[in-house]
């Protein structure tokens, strides 16, 4: 059956295809592509939370029920919410008792969080749905838990249109699909195994979900050209059906323009996706000379904005469990998802792609920032090191309630990251700015907003008795190398330990237009038996990062909390105690 | 340094001295060496550290010593001196009057310098620590001392292109205007005071500052403050800035949010003995 009132389809299209009666093209709705920045680390995440089987033989893909999913590593502007497609649908045998097992899961790392409702429950009643909740994944999608115990596994995608009556005759029209209402309560449109849902946009249009976490939903049928052609005669938006790049079959695919900015893909049968297109692999040394640029009064140029995204994730030390040398491209994108997502859990991949920027680049594949002692780790640390490293790990474990703000460590309280912390990549605000004058560099970090201005012509170090936090930074050039030697740091925030007696050696080298090789020597007979050097890079990002003022102690909202807290909790444990 | 030329390049103008009347030849061409350092690009060079002398940032106006919190002594009294403002006021709208009253009665507490926060524009040029200027490529730099605060002039972009967000230290845009460095300030959140007396602006302001060097020692610093929902009228600032000339002058860290926790968060602290 399928829906064709020529007096609609005619109110819809307007009066140029007037008289034209078309039976609708007969395709099956057969995947949609979700956005994620780690592929790996989404199969994984709807395969643990959401019972759907992954494919070794397709690794990008999920199978939840009759739908695939394929998640696409591809930057994303936005969740789901706000554009045509506001979630997808999920359906479990018991929704209740999967609430509870991801409620469990809690948001930290590639966590699930929940969306709760007015009055604090993650399940409600739905017409038609009967008892429903909603959940996001770590990359922005939302999706609906339902309980359909005729259709478990994908459920329904849930249209969000100006006009939703006319939006399912669309996709009706367009694509076949069978007018019908879910428990007569909830009317939709049904595609073989799952349905379509639409439901009122009110607040304007909605937004186009290209780039979005539900980036387009997929149909296959059997010949694109006529179906193509039916478009067209219907005034249907649909691109030339064309063979991708990379297409692993001969399978074709066309695109269609949906009602309310839905992109949807018409495929083939015997479609197979498209091969990824080999990432870039970030070089870690560089032989084959570089021309380093030189300043008009002739230093090595340095300067610009640079990030240390793509260094966010490397390790300090080697695990013992690595092996190789270098990581592959996706392992590499896995881990540094996964320490994003470690870090970050409360922000929204729409934040963290649209402010970060992190699709930008290719994660770095390096195994340990440590180069020095070849084998990546730390050399042996003194008894006054063993000492130190315990009673940090005894503070981490314990973590005692703050009494005053000394208590907590100077990064919490926007007083600075110390050296050579304040280099290192972060989650977020990695920006770097170089800036240099005749004689001088100046070296801006973007977290917390430090600038260390250093000079390059012989100047004396501060002779002891002036400490800072920062210590005394004093470089020459040896070639193309600003080395960088620091030390007479206050004590007080301390790097692994080593504090006034940390002697500090900075290497920044221009290795490629775009990649600034950084190296660190830590230099503190006190704390290691010997010195030792890390190493990564940071990509030069000129056109499209610029610095944001990190008004980090401005704002500090988190001090006061965390200090009301615990005044809070004190007085709780206080009235427990029976005082 | 291996790779650096030490071109100190010893500038010269060509004057043309107008003859005195009477003089029978009406003009000849003199050679003067040009008083200001200049830049590998022939622009005057602002290198170096600055600071001014005065007591702007204690009140831009004109203001007589005053005392402080009687706890901390003459430490906290406020020091003599003439206003910066040019013609003397500062065109505040009635409201704003107002406004700037309730500054001035709160200033110990409320003032954002107090709270080591980013003094803003113009106030990060005339508070009372030094400031170094790293002029050479396409965007110059200013580090100031106080509260690790700093600016990017980009000189780099045409036009102005308006500030992303706005921030306590704004964006700046910079341009030659003959041996004038102009730069134009906007894009600020508004909470940035001017002075200790309570002047303040809002987020509308827009700053128009003038650096002009007068000898290599010296420079003038004006600063045109615009600002709709504040003033009647755009009024400016004029002050000398002097380069400081100890031989190993260096901008020394100045992180005073440690000493400002006590104000801030000393109420939730943990009260012991009570």
């Amino acid at each position: 059956m399928r829906y064709q009132s020529i007096y609609r389809q005619i109110r819809i299209l307007g009066a140029v295809i007037l008289g034209l009666p078309l039976c609708a093209v007969a395709a099956e709705f057969d995947h949609l592509h979700l956005a994620t920045s780690a592929v790996s680390e989404a199969v994984k995440w709807y395969v643990e939370h959401l019972d759907c089987a992954a494919d070794e033989e397709r690794p990008k893909i999920v199978t939840c029920g009759k739908m695939d999913i394929e998640f696409v590593a591809r930057p994303s502007i936005g969740g789901s919410q706000g554009t045509g497609i506001n979630h997808i649908s999920i359906s479990f045998a018991d929704v209740t008792a999967k609430m509870h097992q991801l409620e469990a899961v809690g948001v930290s790392g590639a966590g699930v969080r929940l969306q709760r409702f007015d009055d604090g429950s993650t399940l409600k009643t739905a017409p038609g749905l009967g008892k429903h909740g909603f959940i996001f994944d770590p990359w922005g999608t939302r999706i609906e838990l339902v309980q359909d115990p005729a259709l478990l596994g994908f459920h329904h995608v849930h249209l969000q249109s100006v006009d939703p009556k006319a939006a399912l005759k669309w996709y009706a029209d367009v694509f076949g699909g069978e007018p019908a209402s879910l428990n007569g309560e909830l009317n939709g449109l049904r595609f073989d195994g799952v349905w379509l849902f639409a439901e009122e946009y009110a607040e304007g249009t909605p937004a186009p979900t290209p780039e979005r976490a539900i980036d387009h939903l997929s149909f296959v049928l059997g010949n694109l050209d006529d179906a193509a052609k039916q478009w067209r005669d219907q005034g249907v938006d649909v691109s030339d059906p064309t063979l991708p790049e990379g297409a692993r079959t001969t399978a074709r695919r066309a695109f269609l323009a949906g009602p309310d900015g839905v992109l949807i893909a018409a495929v083939e049968a015997g479609w197979q996706g498209v091969e990824e297109v080999a990432q870039e692999v970030q070089q870690t040394t560089t032989t084959a000379a570089y021309d380093v640029p030189m300043t008009p009064w002739g230093e090595p140029d340095i300067q610009g904005v640079w990030t240390g995204n793509a260094a966010h994730g490397i390790p300090l030390e080697r695990p013992e469990e690595v092996a190789s040398d270098s990581l592959t491209t996706q392992e590499a994108a896995a881990r540094r998802e996964r320490g994003t997502l470690g870090s970050i859990w409360g922000y929204e991949r729409e934040w963290r792609d649209t402010t970060l920027g992190y699709d930008k680049l290719t994660p770095s594949t390096q195994v340990a920032m440590i180069i020095d002692p070849p084998d990546g780790r730390m050399p042996a640390m003194t008894a006054k090191g063993q000492e130190i490293a315990a009673s940090t790990l005894d503070y981490r474990t314990n973590r005692p309630l703050a009494a005053g703000p000394e208590d907590l460590s100077t990064w919490v309280r926007c007083i600075t990251r110390g050296l050579p912390t304040m280099m290192m990549p972060g989650v977020y605000n990695n920006g770097l700015q170089i800036v240099q004058s005749p004689g001088y560099v100046a070296i801006q970090a973007e977290m917390i907003h430090e600038t260390r201005v250093v000079p390059t012509t012989p100047k004396p170090a501060l002779d002891g008795k002036i400490k800072q936090w920062l210590g005394s930074s004093r470089g020459h050039w040896d070639g193309d190398t600003l080395v960088v030697e620091v030390k007479g740091f206050n004590g007080r925030a301390q790097y692994q330990g080593a504090g006034d007696s940390l002697t500090l050696t900075e290497r920044y080298r221009r290795v490629g237009p775009t990649t600034l090789e950084y190296s660190f020597t830590i230099d503190d007979p006190t704390i290691w038996v010997a010195p030792w050097t890390g190493m990564f890079n940071f990509k030069k990002d000129d056109d499209q990062y610029e610095l944001v003022e990190y008004a980090c102690h401005e704002g500090n909202y988190g001090m006061t909390n965390i200090l009301s807290g615990a005044r809070s909790k004190e007085r709780q444990m206080n009235e427990a105690g029976g005082n | 340094m291996r790779r650096m030329r030490n071109r100190i390049v010893k500038a010269i103008v060509v004057v043309l001295v107008m003859a005195s009347a009477g003089c029978t030849t009406p003009e000849k061409t003199q050679i003067v060496e040009d008083p200001l350092p200049r830049a590998f690009d022939g622009k005057p060079d602002l290198n170096g550290i600055w600071q001014t002398i005065g007591t702007a940032n204690w009140n831009l106006q004109d203001h007589s010593a005053a005392a402080g919190p009687p706890e901390l002594g003459a430490f906290g009294a406020t020091p003599p001196g003439k206003g910066v403002v040019v013609n003397g006021e500062i065109p505040y709208q009635e409201w704003a009057v107002e406004q700037r009253a309730q500054n001035f009665t709160s200033r110990f507490r409320e003032d954002p310098e107090a709270k080591c926060y980013l003094p803003g524009v113009p106030r990060a040029t005339y508070l009372p620590h030094p400031f170094q200027i790293l002029q050479g490529g396409p965007k110059i730099m200013i580090v100031y001392g106080f509260a690790e605060a700093n600016r990017t002039i980009h000189m780099d972009k045409a036009s102005p292109e308006p500030a992303p967000i706005d921030s306590w230290m704004g964006r700046s845009h910079g341009h030659w205007d003959g041996d004038t460095l102009v730069v134009d300030a906007a894009g600020f959140n508004g909470q940035s005071w001017l002075d200790r007396a309570g002047n303040f602006a809002s987020d509308t302001l827009v700053v128009e500052e003038r650096y002009t060097l007068l000898d290599r020692n010296s420079m003038r610093y004006e600063a045109t403050l615009a600002d709709p929902s504040v003033y009647t009228r755009p009024w400016k600032i004029s002050m000398p800035l002097y380069r400081r000339l100890e031989a190993d002058a260096e901008v020394l860290e100045y992180k005073c949010v440690e000493f400002t926790e006590e104000l801030l968060y000393g109420h939730l602290r943990r009260q012991t003995g009570g």
